[in-house]
């Protein structure tokens, strides 16, 4: 039997200097990352299966991750387009994260915590730590240095990927943690958190990439063209994508709070309760 | 006393000085040509099927010369593209500027397909074939190995040349040359020796 040449396997999304073809590449280790969290949650769930929308959610996350990290997106985004690395960056932190966490139901989330360190279960405890966290992760992850040490190889692409579904998580903490102590108490300042965490810091970045006269990234700059876009063009995308991709989950989430609180609070008012 | 940085904001200054694009510094950036030579005589086809004298159309022009093949799939399409995209950036020393692809590909490279494939990266840019034998003068003349096709695929010198208007080769830019080198060098060369002429 022919031997499984397993070093010759693209197991994660890497720049290659390859010219870009739709040709299907295969990356198992995009599959085993998918797979088992998967498994793991469902066995985790087996005794006490928690409500069938937070079943949805969870298995919705990793579909998220799956598009964001496997072809044709994940190879795009390792070696070809800055556009599609700011497109996986939105979708592992404000799609695939937030909603992994909405999928975890609090028993399952208080065993994962009892496994965690002190420093880490302090972070999900502080909002303003979350904040700092995920914007300096932000800012690290989308410096050039990064970006083109992280980009060319496999294990590189691997860690930038996680840190960014990391990143995603600590945003999110305060807002959708399955346990209650560490979301801030109001809904106003959950609201305020939310607003400050992702609509502030991430204009710095954003706005550099859009009116930079040169491309920034050496990696996309020099990459076979993708259907004709150039540098500079692909580059703007990808400030206009960091910077207007937040808008419909940020918003969205904001709304919804705002819409959900109102409703909450308008019967008080009826019986003539004051509002808290 | 003088107040002392705290190391996150150094920190994410740093990182944020990462980001920014260089400043143009005043010196050629490209690799410098310790001795510079003339422009080379050559004579190929353009586009349109005319014959055109490489010195004689570029002359008091600074000028890119670049062999390269239509198919290429990574080195041509980026290092045209990369001339093109800063030269749209800079109108008047793109008025004072000849981008001169050569194709040397001459079993696929008809004018036509080189006009096509010119026109969608830049349509300034002018493109010339030639017989097997013109072209090889040419790259020879222009002190670049011939290039040479085995199984369908071209092997041929990957660098642009540059000529000042002055006539003289100033700089080469290999492949992996980024806009930020470009968009500082190209001003510098369109300047050398236009004062002599003025």
């Amino acid at each position: 039997m022919a031997e499984l040449p397993l070093a010759a396997i693209s197991w994660w999304c890497t720049a290659t200097g390859r010219p870009w073809t739709w040709s299907w590449i295969p990356y198992p280790g995009v599959w085993l990352a998918v797979a088992v969290p998967l498994v793991a949650y469902l066995r985790a769930t087996s005794r006490r299966p928690p409500d069938r929308r937070r079943r949805v959610a969870f298995i919705a996350g990793m579909a998220v991750f799956w598009v964001a990290s496997d072809w044709p997106l994940g190879t795009l985004g390792a070696g070809y387009l800055a556009s599609a690395h700011m497109t996986q960056f939105l979708l592992y932190t404000l799609g695939a994260a937030p909603l992994l966490l909405l999928g975890i139901p609090e028993d399952l989330a208080t065993r994962m915590l009892g496994r965690l360190t002190d420093g880490v279960r302090r972070l999900g405890r502080s909002p303003i730590l979350c904040g700092v966290v995920y914007n300096l992760l932000l800012l690290v992850t989308h410096s050039p240095p990064a970006v083109e040490t992280l980009r060319r190889s496999q294990v590189g692409s691997f860690t930038m990927d996680l840190v960014w579904m990391a990143a995603g998580f600590v945003l999110w903490l305060p807002i959708l943690s399955p346990l209650a102590e560490g979301r801030p108490r109001t809904v106003a300042a959950r609201m305020a958190y939310l607003f400050a965490a992702t609509a502030v810091v991430a204009v710095i970045p954003a706005s550099l990439l859009t009116f930079a006269d040169t491309p920034v990234y050496e990696i996309y700059e020099l990459a076979p063209r993708v259907w004709g876009l150039s540098a500079r063009a692909d580059q703007q995308l990808a400030g206009i994508v960091m910077k207007l991709g937040t808008i419909p989950v940020v918003w969205g989430t904001l709304g919804t709070m705002w819409f959900r609180w109102a409703s909450r609070e308008r019967p008080a008012d009826r019986l003539g309760t004051p509002p808290r | 006393m003088a107040r002392r940085i705290p190391r996150h904001v150094l920190a994410v200054a740093l990182l944020l000085a990462g980001c920014a694009a260089p400043a143009p510094t005043g010196r050629l950036q490209g690799v410098v040509v310790e001795d510079p030579t003339p422009k080379p005589s050559f004579v190929l086809t353009d586009t349109a099927g005319e014959r055109y004298d490489f010195a004689a159309r570029t002359d008091g022009k600074l000028t890119l010369l670049f062999f390269g093949y239509t198919s290429c799939p990574d080195i041509c399409p980026v290092q045209l593209s990369q001339i093109a995209e800063v030269l749209q950036q800079m109108p008047d020393v793109a008025a004072r500027t000849e981008v001169v692809f050569v194709g040397v590909d001459w079993e696929r490279d008809t004018p036509e397909r080189i006009r096509s494939y010119l026109d969608r990266i830049d349509p300034r840019f002018v493109g010339l074939t030639g017989a097997p034998e013109e072209l090889r003068a040419a790259q020879e003349a222009a002190g670049v190995p011939p290039a040479f096709i085995e199984d369908g695929t071209v092997a041929h010198a990957s660098w642009v040349i540059a000529y000042a208007p002055d006539g003289l080769n100033r700089t080469i830019y290999p492949f992996g040359t980024r806009q930020a080198t470009w968009r500082n060098d190209l001003p510098i060369l369109a300047a050398m020796g236009e004062e002599g002429r003025r």
